[in-house]
């Protein structure tokens, strides 16, 4: 059901139940007003006649029993009987023929059945006559219908304006959520474009407003994702073209030109591995699969498992272990603590040129574990440190596929620890805290 | 034909450089652009094969400044990126030729023999030149029907003078076609491959314009009375 018929339709039905008892109400009060003037009339008839009856030059008594006066001469309205009696009930005079005689025992207003006709009398003592007159409730009846006719009918002719006013009124007012709507539909199901829409009321801009931001971020990840694969195709062809290429050489090559180039395919071929298995394992990082192999490793053994892995001269990595790393257990999963390590030492070694010497120290404190990787490189502009930690970012020449600091901090991230990067003149400090216990 | 490869992988650059030369090709190799420009400045080239990820300036950007300064050098770009966008951005902004890695050494050659046809405004890649056949992209030279056996500095020699005719080349120019600009150059190297040449092709294939260089005369089979 569309918002505005829904609208609509509750706020007509609470319309026409208002109107309704506003009319009954009035119509209730019309009628009493209508009555209350009819019997006044009665009123004002009995007491005009009671005067008539005065002005007349001998009693009514002594005239002849059967008189009767016509109307005109009792001067009462149309419609309206009048009698005169005696007090002992004989009747004086009357304009009205008729078989049955009025109750006119009792003073006031009496309702009664004359005839089969129901009447409304007034009765008036007045000297030694009564005087009573009477209406047609029929005619009464008759009165007040049309009178409750003539006001109702422009009650009923202003629901209906209303309601058809609340019709095209709602379709106004509801127009902004129509051109929202009009323009969604114009859009494809894979347009990421903020959506344009003018003239919409305050309650709907920040709809719009949020919307559009999330097509915009939604752009964003399009984008970036489209970037990573792109990336992606790019650190995997790079190798796969040197394999490639170095075999081509080698088959149209001999001797010792062929053998360089075999040499040339297998580096490419470890350079594509190597490249692999990074993509793999942050695949496998960023997932949600276990890595917990319930082995505890201490701090010691997960350094001494790295300095190993690490590419490079393990030479050059200088150690400062306090004494009680061996002691030391690390909550998070000791093949991801490795490969964290392993790559925090790969990056040192490759960045600070073949000779100079890495350091590794561990600070460990009440329930944390730092290792600080230190080498003495040329460090990192301080733009290039937010890019450090971005997929297939890499700095220079370095030969790496861009994806070491990538996979710590996804480490990092998965195991509540912290990977900080502090950058200075003798060199690049990068520390990883992780949560720990001492065993 | 000589090569200028601008490829910043070094593994890359290698194979490719290895498998030109061993087609016939004359390779000098370079990793970054501001290199690209300052080889272009010190050597004729006919042909460059342009990687786009260079570490120092974009590929496309170096290209399209090279454009800008008239630079007409055929360039052919090499590129891991596949995306459309991406190939339509490196014809427009000058590449002649567009070549995706990881690709096969002959396709490449052959392509760059295409694209060096199309400058010369040859439809087919064979050069005929009176009774001389000669085929750069198989390096295949005949005269007068008969096979003739040239070594790749003599096909290099032959094809700078085939694709210039009528023009004089000086001895400069020949050296930047045959060699690399690392090789190692004697002083008489030159003269050594023009003999060989003459003595294969008829003494009259290159003319000697003196003080100047050399030009392409008349193939002529050895034996053959001199018209």
């Amino acid at each position: 059901m569309s918002l505005r018929l829904r609208l609509s339709l509750i706020l007509g039905s609470a319309f026409i139940v208002i109107w309704a008892l506003a009319a009954a109400w009035m119509l209730r009060d019309l009628r009493q007003q209508m009555m209350f003037s009819l019997d006044q009339r009665l009123v004002a008839s009995a007491r005009m006649v009671a005067g008539l009856v005065d002005q007349l030059p001998q009693p009514l008594s002594a005239r002849d029993e059967h008189a009767h006066f016509s109307a005109d001469q009792l001067s009462v309205p149309d419609g309206m009987a009048c009698q005169v009696s005696s007090l002992r009930g004989e009747i004086l005079a009357s304009n009205h023929a008729h078989d049955g005689t009025m109750d006119t025992r009792r003073s006031g207003f009496l309702d009664q059945v004359i005839d089969g006709v129901s009447w409304r009398t007034f009765s008036y003592e007045h000297g030694d006559v009564r005087i009573t007159t009477a209406d047609r409730h029929e005619e009464r009846e008759a009165l007040n219908r049309s009178i409750l006719l003539a006001a109702s009918a422009p009650v009923l002719m202003a629901l209906l304006g209303s309601l058809g006013l609340l019709w095209v009124g709602l379709g106004k007012g509801l127009a902004p959520l129509h051109h929202m709507r009009d323009a969604l539909r114009r859009r494809r199901a894979d347009s990421v474009e903020p959506l344009q829409v003018a003239g919409l009321p305050s309650e709907l801009q920040p709809l719009l407003e949020t919307q559009n931001q999330l097509f915009r971020r939604i752009a964003q990840t399009l984008e970036r994702e489209r970037r990573l694969t792109d990336d992606a195709a790019h650190e995997l062809r790079s190798p796969l073209t040197a394999v490639k290429t170095h075999l081509q050489v080698a088959r149209m090559t001999e001797g010792a030109v062929r053998e360089q180039a075999l040499a040339h395919a297998e580096e490419g071929a470890d350079r594509l591995h190597r490249t692999l298995e990074q993509l793999l394992l942050l695949a496998r990082v960023e997932g949600s699969l276990s890595f917990d192999d319930g082995v505890q490793c201490s701090a010691a053994q997960v350094v001494r498992q790295a300095v190993q892995d690490a590419g490079g001269d393990p030479r050059r990595i200088q150690l400062r272990l306090p004494e009680e790393a061996a002691q030391v257990y690390l909550s998070m999963p000791a093949p991801l603590a490795v490969a964290a390590l392993r790559n925090l030492l790969d990056n040192a070694l490759r960045h600070a040129g073949s000779e100079s010497p890495v350091e590794l120290a561990l600070q460990v404190s009440d329930d944390r574990a730092a290792f600080v990787v230190r080498d003495q490189g040329p460090g990192i502009a301080p733009e290039d440190l937010e890019h450090l930690t971005e997929r297939f970012w890499r700095h220079g020449q370095s030969g790496g596929c861009g994806l070491g600091l990538a996979i710590v901090q996804a480490i990092a991230q998965r195991c509540a620890a912290q990977l900080e990067f502090d950058s200075r003149d003798d060199g690049l400090r990068v520390r990883l805290d992780i949560p720990a216990r001492l065993g | 034909m000589h090569v200028l490869l601008c490829e910043d992988d070094d593994l890359i650059a290698s194979g490719i450089a290895a498998g030109l030369i061993a087609q016939g090709l004359v390779v000098d190799r370079v990793a970054t652009a501001s290199a690209a420009r300052a080889m272009l400045q010190a050597a004729r080239f006919d042909v460059m094969i342009l990687d786009l990820g260079l570490p120092d300036e974009d590929g496309l950007k170096l290209l399209r400044r090279l454009r800008q300064q008239g630079e007409t050098l055929p360039v052919l770009v090499l590129t891991a990126r596949d995306a459309v966008t991406d190939r339509v951005e490196g014809l427009q902004a000058g590449a002649d030729d567009y070549l995706l890695k990881p690709f096969d050494l002959r396709e490449l050659a052959a392509r760059l023999h295409t694209l060096l046809r199309r400058v010369a405004g040859r439809a087919v890649n064979v050069i005929e030149h009176g009774p001389l056949r000669y085929d750069p992209s198989r390096c295949q030279a005949s005269l007068a029907g008969q096979a003739v056996d040239l070594s790749r500095r003599e096909q290099a020699l032959l094809q700078a003078l085939l694709q210039n005719p009528g023009r004089v080349l000086s001895s400069e120019q020949l050296k930047d076609c045959v060699y690399g600009f690392g090789d190692e150059v004697e002083s008489n190297a030159l003269n050594v491959h023009i003999h060989h040449l003459r003595r294969k092709l008829g003494n009259g294939i290159v003319e000697t314009v003196r003080g100047l260089g050399y030009r392409l005369g008349p193939a002529q089979a050895p034996g053959a009375p001199a018209p």
